[in-house]
């Protein structure tokens, strides 16, 4: 086999004092970055603001193959620097297509920090207001083949009784059960004073396609109604109501108790 | 503010979902281009077009990936020579027709099994009938990126297109474009034959045939790869899901839903939906399933065939493959086929 070599890019680089593979470097570190990044969203519970439960060990698996594959560069700028030889990544500039490298290394850096510093946030009302509340009587999202629902009214969440209610809509057969629920509270428009809706948010997969779920609360006279997005435990009973034209399951003789907002704020 | 923080929040719910896929497919994708004989594989691949695009589109078996997945794999599949029919086939329908997706449909419409098998059905059809439409163009280079195309080398005549045309491009197009006339660092090889030094490592591996390297080597050349991929990709999904985020908080989902209840103008929202919400195809089941009671059995289709092909987000990763001008008749084949295909549903079967 013969070689010649034909043309040449660029000079090679010249030999240095310091011959320490950059490149390979921060890609390693970059890696690690990001299975700090995930390890921080499972360590403080915020994945459950991303992601459904059951998609949890995907990104499980996401940290450990960044974890390795950060490790794996890592051990490779070792090597060379070990062997005090040169030849840390593949330098292939060719390569890429729509971003150059430094761009790109940089995104994923940037993003690597900034998820270790930024905290997500639950939804809020507003969205909540935004995506529309699903109506109680109407269009319910999700239908599972069969739900086991307690004996006890009182034990039903939201989305429990939002399902009930979609297999038999008829509000009066409810009439006079306990409630116990917990939510956020959102302002109706055109809602009067004494009435308001306990709201959570459903999650099928992540918190793309989030959609929000409510019952609407009866106050006692003269209890002022709380702020929006204020995490209630609402405890009364189902009484029917006229709203918005419409005949609809609303929680009568309410008492509301402030809670935290929960480190699971969606349903299931 | 509020706004703000939704969108990040999506943002990065996004990406902790795609991640996990993305780096299955760089690792399915890695293992491909040093583990297995693509040479062969190709090799097995039918001579007829159709045949062709019907086993591009069952490759998918083999790799079990998303759409955020199997852009790196179709890649390889081109450079490494892959007919066009084989390669637009295995795109189109590769993060459909596959086991996991397969069964995560089946878990959430296991009610409805024909939205099931119909959406395997539909996405293999769309995915043969744009193969074929492809494979009309003998030279796919000018529909790829630059470099890609360049890594491609020679198009010794596609053995699919072949068997529809019968002729092989003239020798005098093949001439014109010597890997001589690149620029780059080469070694002679046998007569008629460079190897190109500065192209990835992996490239160049595969161009020395007969004498593959030793285990560590090529295992040293996976995590090289592997990283490499992660890095462009990851870039790139990063990009699209901050503009699939921004443009879900930006637009009220009543407006999308409000579009339609009847046969024409609810695949139509639902097909925007799915280009808007960019949600992988191994859980998109799950995200149809809670429209099951507001839209029609055929619009549920056209997400669940759309969607996986063309979206927001993986619009980016195409870049990486394609020219802008080929994405758009990708798209514009795609969504018309996947309407028809699910207006004849709705209208007559739904």
């Amino acid at each position: 086999m013969t070689s010649s070599i034909r043309s040449r890019r660029r000079p090679l680089p010249s030999p240095r004092r310091v011959s320490l593979p950059w490149q390979a470097i921060i890609d390693g570190l970059m890696l690690l970055l990001w299975a700090a990044m995930l390890l921080r969203f499972t360590v403080t519970g915020q994945i459950y603001l991303l992601l459904h439960p059951d998609y949890m060990w995907l990104s499980h698996m996401a940290m450990v193959l960044t974890f390795g594959m950060g490790m794996g560069r890592m051990w490779q700028v070792w090597q060379v620097v070990r062997l005090q030889q040169r030849q840390g990544g593949p330098r292939s500039q060719e390569h890429i297509a729509l971003l150059p490298r430094r761009v790109s290394t940089g995104l994923l850096l940037a993003v690597a920090v900034f998820g270790l510093i930024y905290t997500p946030r639950p939804f809020t009302s507003e969205t909540a207001l935004q995506r529309g509340i699903t109506e109680v009587l109407s269009q319910t999202r999700s239908r599972p083949q069969r739900f086991v629902l307690s004996g006890a009214s009182e034990d039903r969440t939201i989305v429990d009784w939002i399902r009930t209610l979609n297999v038999y809509p008829e509000p009066e057969a409810y009439a006079g059960q306990a409630v116990n629920v917990s939510g956020f509270v959102t302002h109706m428009p055109g809602w009067p004073d004494n009435l308001f809706m306990i709201t959570r948010f459903v999650l099928t997969c992540c918190a793309a396609d989030a959609y929000p779920v409510g019952l609407p609360v009866e106050l006692p006279p003269g209890t002022p109604r709380p702020a929006p997005d204020t995490w209630l435990e609402v405890t009364g009973r189902m009484t029917t109501q006229t709203l918005d034209n419409k005949r609809q399951l609303v929680i009568g003789e309410a008492a509301l108790t402030e809670i935290p907002q929960p480190r699971t704020p969606y349903e299931y | 503010m509020v706004q703000l923080n939704n969108g990040i929040t999506l943002f990065f719910s996004l990406l902790v979902e795609a991640m996990p896929f993305l780096l299955l497919g760089v690792i399915f994708s890695s293992v491909l281009l040093l583990f297995v004989d693509e040479q062969k594989l190709l090799a097995l691949m039918p001579r007829n077009v159709l045949l062709a695009a019907l086993a591009g589109g069952l490759i998918g078996f083999l790799f079990p990936v998303c759409e955020c997945g199997n852009i790196p794999v179709a890649r390889r599949l081109l450079m490494k020579g892959a007919p066009t029919a084989v390669a637009i086939g295995f795109l189109l329908a590769a993060p459909t027709v596959n086991p996991i997706v397969f069964w995560a449909t089946w878990i959430a419409f296991r009610d409805q099994p024909e939205i099931v098998f119909l959406r395997v059905g539909f996405t293999l059809v769309v995915a043969m009938a744009v193969a074929l439409i492809f494979s009309a163009q003998a030279d796919m280079r000018p529909f790829l990126q630059d470099n890609l195309a360049r890594m491609m080398g020679d198009p010794a005549a596609p053995p699919a297109a072949t068997g529809l045309q019968g002729g092989s491009p003239s020798p005098a197009e093949d001439e014109a474009i010597s890997p001589l006339l690149r620029s780059g660092t080469f070694l002679m090889q046998s007569p008629g034959q460079v190897l190109q030094l500065d192209a990835p490592p992996a490239q160049v591996l595969a161009q020395v045939t007969g004498a593959p390297p030793p285990l560590r080597l090529r295992f040293r050349m996976m995590v090289d790869n592997m990283v490499l991929e992660t890095r462009e990709l990851g870039a790139v999904l990063i990009l699209g899901s901050a503009i699939a985020a921004f443009v879900q908080v930006a637009i009220p989902r009543e407006v999308i839903l409000s579009l339609g209840q009847g046969p024409v103008t609810s695949i139509l929202a639902m097909m925007a939906l799915a280009w808007v919400v960019s949600i992988c195809s191994t859980v998109d089941a799950f995200f149809a399933l809670s429209f099951a009671s507001v839209f029609t059995s055929g619009s549920l289709l056209a997400f669940l065939v759309f969607g996986p092909m063309i979206d927001l987000k993986n619009i980016s990763l195409l870049l990486t493959v394609f020219k802008g001008r080929a994405i758009i008749y990708l798209f514009l084949l795609a969504a018309q086929l996947t309407f028809l295909l699910t207006l004849v549903m709705n209208l007559y079967v739904g």
